[in-house]
């Protein structure tokens, strides 16, 4: 039995291994999450997240002596900003959040370590890309204290022999299968760090979309190899967003080539894919500031405070309560806010039997959802019109949200 | 050549074929051009030139030519370089006029004559630099700001344009109109603020990296698109000419790396190795890494290199040979890290940075030349930009070619110190003082 299976079957992500092909929201399997009201950056992260890992039942438990891998969310170019504000305010997850997890992790007896992303178009050192933000990766070094803290760019083969292919219980939506860099093979633990934000294609992302960025654009990208995965990195993911071209031919391809080539189709049932075949042990949503109306290109005005960390052991009830928080029904579908141009990564991930998005069925521990919800529809309202998709007519209630001060 | 003014201080235009009468000289009375460079014969035209104080020069004497063929041992004090592109950002012909071409790098992708500039300076420290290329034919003139642009992309190397107009301005100058007046003011503007800040053009380049290479024959390709990919992706460097490397100052430097396939000459070797054994990184080919003997084998961040110890420092090698410079200038700057960055340049993709220090002082300027409009330079955004400084220091001035100098104040962002820039247009020039 391979070392994930091991934690696998330990119930850190239990369901999807063994789950028929659609299990419903009745079925799919609950896990508390933790919510809590956390006023800013720096000193107050780490007490808070100590707390809500205690109330989730301790993460030693989860992380003692064990590899853990961390998919973090600097999605976008290093170097833009909105306005001036550093792009960890707005976009990616906060280095503080970051820190805090590693500390803490570290303490529960953690050994190894290592931060995941996929660099934008990059074969270049995780590191780099930190730095190009103005980031100083050796404060996560000391954070980790004993523990060996690593970090691998995961957009392609990397430090790894070979990728690992992960399958899809269920066979999977859009992918039977995904074959990843190494990292996410060799670890016992995965852990995702999201933000809290809406998405233009996918209706939001936390720790769910977040995955995503696990596929290497080696093989899923736009400049992947024809046969076998590419050397380095070229261009993005249009291939999953809108099925532009399949896979190299070393992996799998998607299951219907027929199917629709609409993001809004395509991006959620791939991350649902994904979060079933690689499963997610500990989702942490970094929603302390954020920004509304979706991730790239957006304006001083749409940047928020909502001042809330959200974490878990089940990803999907972590989004579900982490879509609630942000004025979201996670019972929603297609063409109700914010999926009014996308289906829901939450049915489909429920639908894979990882999590429910059912609050009734989630138990959540610390602050009340009521008492820390930040309406992000209401947030970007004009003239008391909360704002919907650009290109979409406003509706709902007046605003009474806050933004970024 | 020139008749009173030294060398140093010409400002060269290229006298316009159109223009046949001697009263145009008066175009230039009052400005900062003192030297007119003529294509052929000039007769009274030059009489009136330098009756009016202006030098003139004909251009055959110059000896201008393509930069592979230019001679750099000339006596000529001026080495003039031709046949260099039009200074701006690429738009996409499908796109719209724009919609930014994207380079390679990602980001959008900028025709800059600097780098071209800046080995010329390596190549031939002791002479002026004057750079020749011509507005785009077949196409809409350009407009005021990319005359002025154009100017301040060699401006800021410490170089000098030899200023050619445009067809369609020519002629309206020469014909008095006023919208042609009002360019070329705009330019004699541009001119003079630079001329007013000629003591910058002592400044050397400065940047983490030493770069070395011949920069011609079988090394040319790989020599110039390095200088050209590199500084667009403002991984800043100090060039040095391969012939001068035994003179060449190494301190400061965190990285040198060795361009060219060949092994090092043996009188370079142990300049190299001890640069590398004081803390250096020295990075070469896998071609020329054997003239050095590295050590310990250690962990190496950078797919595709092997890195060892070599002393205090560590000598990185390809396992695969060069081939393509991108992706040399992109691990390059891995190597050598970001963290040794003298600036961190926020939403200024648009924009060619120029970073030089005053010589024997710790001053240092940080100049901006901007390529784009201001308004979409963050990729949707509100293009506000800001930068960090590497170096402490005690006060920035800010220079633009519409404001008088001010003060820039610093503001905190978590534990660094950044500074916001206001709104310019084409070019601002951060003077540090330490």
């Amino acid at each position: 039995m391979k070392r994930r299976d091991l934690l696998f079957s330990a119930g850190a992500a239990v369901g999807a291994a063994l789950a028929p092909r659609r299990i419903w929201a009745a079925d799919a399997p609950t896990a508390p999450v933790a919510l809590a009201r956390c006023n800013s950056y720096g000193a107050e992260v780490l007490p808070v997240l100590r707390k809500m890992f205690d109330q989730l039942g301790g993460i030693g438990r989860l992380v003692k002596g064990k590899t853990v891998a961390v998919k973090l969310n600097l999605t976008g170019n290093p170097d833009i900003r909105v306005g001036a504000l550093p792009i960890e305010n707005t976009n990616w997850t906060h280095p503080d959040v970051i820190g805090a997890a590693v500390s803490l992790f570290a303490q529960a007896g953690a050994t190894r370590i290592r931060l995941l992303e996929s660099p934008w178009k990059s074969a270049g050192p995780l590191e780099e890309y930190m730095i190009s933000a103005g980031w100083e990766p050796r404060d996560f070094v000391s954070a980790a204290g004993r523990a060996k803290l690593e970090f691998e760019n995961t957009n392609f083969l990397g430090r790894g022999k070979e990728y690992h292919r992960f399958p899809v219980p269920n066979g999977g939506h859009l992918f039977p299968a995904f074959d990843l860099n190494h990292s996410y093979y060799d670890c016992d633990v995965f852990v995702s760090i999201g933000k809290l934000k809406e998405h233009r294609t996918a209706g939001v992302t936390m720790s769910m979309k977040n995955c995503f960025g696990i596929t290497p654009c080696t093989i899923y990208g736009d400049g992947a190899g024809e046969d076998e995965p590419g050397l380095v990195p070229r261009g993005g993911r249009n291939p999953i967003h809108v099925g532009s071209r399949q896979p190299s031919k070393s992996s799998l391809p998607e299951k219907d080539p027929a199917s629709p080539r609409e993001g809004g189709y395509r991006v959620p049932r791939c991350v649902a894919d994904l979060v079933a075949a690689r499963p997610v042990h500990l989702a942490i949503i970094d929603g302390i500031e954020s920004i509304t109306g979706g991730e790239v290109g957006g304006r001083p005005e749409n940047c928020v405070q909502p001042h809330v960390l959200v974490a878990g052991t089940n990803t999907v009830c972590v989004d579900a309560v982490g879509a609630a928080v942000m004025g979201f029904d996670p019972m929603a579908d297609r063409g109700v806010k914010p999926f009014e141009r996308a289906d829901s990564t939450l049915r489909l991930a429920e639908e894979h039997g990882v999590g429910t998005r059912d609050l009734k069925r989630i138990e959540v521990i610390g602050a009340k959802i009521s008492e820390v919800v930040f309406d992000y529809r209401k947030a970007r309202s004009v003239n008391g019109v909360p704002g919907g998709w650009p290109g979409q007519a406003p509706a709902g209630t007046p605003a009474r949200g806050g933004r970024r001060g | 050549m020139a008749a009173g003014i030294s060398s140093a201080d010409l400002v060269p235009f290229l006298w316009p074929a159109s223009w046949t009468d001697p009263r145009h000289v008066s175009l230039f009375e009052g400005g900062p051009i003192n030297c007119l460079v003529f294509s052929g014969a000039a007769g009274p035209i030059a009489d009136a030139a330098r009756t009016a104080g202006m030098s003139v020069i004909y251009g055959n004497s110059l000896g201008a030519a393509p930069l592979g063929d230019v001679k750099w041992n000339t006596t000529v004090p001026i080495i003039a370089i031709t046949g260099l592109l039009w200074p701006r950002m690429k738009t996409a012909a499908a796109g719209g006029p724009n919609q930014a071409q994207a380079g390679p790098t990602g980001a959008p992708w900028i025709d800059s004559n600097s780098w071209v500039a800046r080995l010329a300076v390596a190549r031939a420290p002791a002479k002026q630099i004057w750079l020749g290329f011509e507005p785009p034919k077949d196409e809409p003139a350009p407009t005021e700001t990319a005359y002025r642009t154009a100017i301040a992309d060699v401006a800021a190397t410490g170089a000098r344009w030899m200023l050619t107009l445009d067809e369609k301005l020519s002629r309206s100058l020469a014909a008095g109109v006023a919208s042609a007046l009002k360019t070329w003011r705009g330019i004699l503007a541009t001119l003079a603020f630079f001329e007013q800040r000629k003591a910058w053009r002592a400044y050397i380049q400065q940047g983490p990296l030493g770069v070395v290479s011949t920069f011609a024959g079988d090394n040319e390709f790989m020599g110039t698109e390095f200088l050209n990919l590199a500084a667009r992706r403002n991984l800043l460097y100090r060039i040095i000419d391969r012939s001068r490397l035994a003179t060449a100052d190494l301190a400061g430097l965190r990285a040198v790396i060795w361009l060219d396939q060949e092994l090092p000459a043996p009188e370079a070797v142990p300049k190299l190795a001890e640069f590398a054994r004081g803390g250096g990184l020295l990075i070469a080919s896998r071609t020329a890494a054997p003239a050095f003997k590295g050590e310990r084998l250690v962990d190496c961040p950078v797919t595709g290199y092997e890195l060892r110890t070599l002393g205090k420092g560590t000598l990185a090698t390809t396992t695969e040979d060069w081939d393509d410079p991108y992706f040399l200038a992109a691990d390059a700057h891995d190597l050598v890290s970001r963290r040794y960055d003298p600036i961190r340049l926020f939403n200024g993709s648009s924009y060619w940075v120029h970073y030089s220090v005053a010589a024997g002082a710790k001053d240092s300027l940080i100049q901006l030349v901007s390529f784009g409009s201001r308004a979409r330079a963050g990729g949707g955004g509100t293009a506000e930009v800001s930068l960090r400084i590497a170096e402490a220091h005690r006060s920035v001035t800010l220079h633009t070619l519409d404001a008088e100098p001010a003060p820039l104040q610093p503001a905190a962002v978590g534990p660094y110190t950044e500074y916001r820039l206001p709104q310019f247009a084409i070019y601002a020039a951060l003077e540090v003082k330490a």
